[in-house]
């Protein structure tokens, strides 16, 4: 049988190609999609967290997307805070969105920032000490070519890039909270605080002392921050569900007509199976492991794909995060195979039910 | 399988048992009766050609006989069961198990070399999940094609792809060998050597025939031949030489 369906398949190659392809941009469109914006959302996560607080302390109803509220908090909070027992520090960050470099600069200050962080290590360099001073991740410095003693502008102001930290911690550059303060326009507000407890066994209650004591702001467990992330984030889901929509029904529509095309094509050839004692079964089993092959070559193509379409994205926006997980993979050869058998079935059931004597007399 | 076939199987023991086939079609909003009443038997071993002018019903017929078409009324009996009052899948089974077609204009799936289309038609027959070349070659051997085996059919004349078709249709031993005009799209050359090949399997192998021509030379070839006129038998004739040729072989 698997000679008949290659053979098949190669009998008409530009169309078969062309399925190939099709099913494939299907999983490009899947793994690329999901994969930046799934990438950003645990990216944003995991240097969060790697910040070092253990609470996150945003204004009520606050988005986790810093750029939706960039400086909307008073800095006077830090005190409050840090007078709730069981806190040891916070630490205020000001998030600013630079939609032309597509990424995030925070301004942190310093002295806060290092009582809470444990993992900002300098590969080069140092912190930075005057106003106008900007540290930088591996990453960054890597893909815009900047070492120590460089100069980078940042929101239309000069900026010397003192010292270049392991990318991976809160966001690729950094400058002085008061610095960024001033260039947003909003003195003396900041976008959250880190919170670190004294103590780690104690989180829960200290999580419970600052819910109490500031009922209605946003407090998040940082180690929670990815799962709540991807659960709330505004419409990941409903995008998720509709890029996945989209696959299905391109891998199902395309399958749907070349199976049908096929079929009606090989009429006779149906008849002829029919003749020779092919049952039922056979013949479906026929034009889907055939619509499964072309499903197949589409996923391993659309792999390929997605992996030259994400080195392209990278190439252009070297600091944007990808995130294709082997359960994403999985997930859209699964969409792809699922959406191609519901398009052969159709066809499938169609040649089954052929009246052979007809199908034989079919020109 | 219901008792009553239990009880034909045994009353019915020849290969090809059709009794009173009615056969009528709807053609827009006229019945066409192409099969009225017909009733044959062919024994094991018989090479039976039903000869007549075109849409005299002897293509439905054999259609019918093949399981491919199921009767408006009547009984027919394949090695005692009767296909008329089986499902689909039934028949199916049947038709792999018992049959082999050989068709006028082969039949042969065009994106498959001679050889696979033999051995798709081993597997189907539930005889190929292990591939015997050996058997394969052989029979395309004695049919005189074995350096064409690797061969697809539009690179094979009529002949070679009439005598791939042949071997298709026997490679699995059916119990009947249905010929649906087999010499109707060869040359005179081509359309002798398959009459022979055919009288070859009957006579050398005991190969049941059953084979539909509107050709009396073709049919001539036979052991029998049965004439139809408008869906009806017409005549019944032994064919006496061919008795003499079985004695001689």
């Amino acid at each position: 049988m698997l000679k008949l369906i290659c053979s098949n398949l190669f009998q008409r190659p530009t169309r078969t190609g062309v399925s190939i392809l099709a099913v494939s941009l299907g999983v490009v469109l899947v793994l690329v999609s999901v994969g930046l914006s799934y990438g950003q959302l645990t990216d944003n996560a995991n240097r969060m967290r790697r910040i070092g607080g253990d609470f996150m302390f945003q204004p009520p109803n606050a988005s986790f997307f810093f750029a939706l509220n960039s400086g909307t908090l008073p800095i006077r909070f830090r005190e409050v805070i840090n007078k709730v027992e069981g806190v040891q520090e916070a630490t205020p960050v000001l998030a600013k969105f630079i939609g032309d470099k597509f990424h995030l600069i925070y301004g942190i200050d310093k002295e806060s920032f290092a009582r809470v962080n444990e993992t900002l290590r300098f590969v080069s360099g140092r912190h930075f000490e005057a106003p106008n001073e900007a540290i930088i991740d591996t990453n960054y410095a890597r893909s815009r070519h900047l070492k120590v003693g460089d100069r980078l502008e940042l929101l239309n102001h000069p900026f010397t890039v003192v010292g270049v930290y392991e990318e991976g911690t809160a966001s690729r550059v950094m400058i002085p909270l008061a610095t960024l303060q001033e260039l947003n326009g909003t003195p003396d507000k900041v976008t959250t605080f880190f919170i670190r407890a004294k103590e780690k066994r104690a989180l829960d209650t200290v999580y419970q002392r600052l819910k109490e004591r500031f009922k209605d702001y946003t407090i998040t467990r940082t180690a929670d921050l990815q799962e709540i992330m991807t659960a709330n984030t505004p419409v990941f889901k409903q995008f998720v569900a509709a890029v996945v929509f989209i696959s299905v029904a391109i891998s199902f529509l395309i399958i749907l007509l070349a199976m049908y095309t096929t079929i009606t094509e090989r009429t006779r050839e149906i008849g002829i199976l029919k003749s020779l004692g092919a049952s039922r079964s056979f013949i479906v089993q026929l034009i889907l492991r055939e619509s499964l092959l072309i499903c197949g070559a589409g996923v391993v193509l659309g792999f390929v794909l997605a992996a030259i379409a994400i080195k392209l994205i990278l190439t252009a926006f070297p600091s944007m995060p990808v995130n294709i997980t082997a359960s994403w993979r999985l997930f859209a050869a699964g969409m792809a195979l699922f959406g191609g058998i519901l398009g052969a079935l159709y066809p499938a059931l169609k040649a089954a039910h052929l009246d052979p004597v007809k199908a034989l007399g079919y020109e | 399988m219901s008792k009553s076939k239990t009880v034909d199987i045994v009353q019915k023991k020849d290969p090809v048992v059709v009794e009173d086939i009615q056969m009528t079609y709807r053609v827009g909003k006229v019945d066409v009766r192409a099969v009225r009443g017909v009733s044959l038997t062919v024994k094991a071993g018989e090479f039976v050609a039903i000869m007549g002018p075109s849409g005299c019903g002897k293509s439905t017929l054999l259609h019918v006989i093949g399981g491919l078409l199921r009767p408006t009324s009547g009984r027919i009996f394949i090695d005692g069961v009767d296909i008329a009052s089986i499902s689909d899948a039934e028949r199916t089974e049947i038709r792999r198990r018992k049959m082999g077609f050989v068709f006028q204009r082969f039949n042969l799936l065009p994106t498959l070399t001679a050889l696979d289309n033999i051995e798709l038609a081993r597997q189907i027959q539930g005889n190929g999940h292990v591939r015997n070349h050996q058997t394969t070659e052989e029979i395309l051997g004695l049919l005189g094609i074995a350096d064409k085996m690797h061969h697809k059919p539009s690179e094979l004349s009529g002949g070679e792809q009439q005598r791939v078709a042949i071997a298709r249709s026997v490679v699995s031993r059916p119990a009947i060998l249905l010929a649906d005009e087999p010499t109707g799209n060869l040359d005179t050359d081509n359309s002798q050597m398959v009459l022979q090949m055919l009288q070859d399997l009957n006579v050398k192998y005991g190969q049941t025939i059953v084979m539909i021509t509107h050709d009396p030379e073709a049919a001539s070839t036979a052991s029998r031949i049965i004439e139809m006129r408008d869906g009806r038998i017409l005549n019944r004739v032994q064919n006496l030489f061919y008795a003499m040729e079985q004695k001689r072989v």
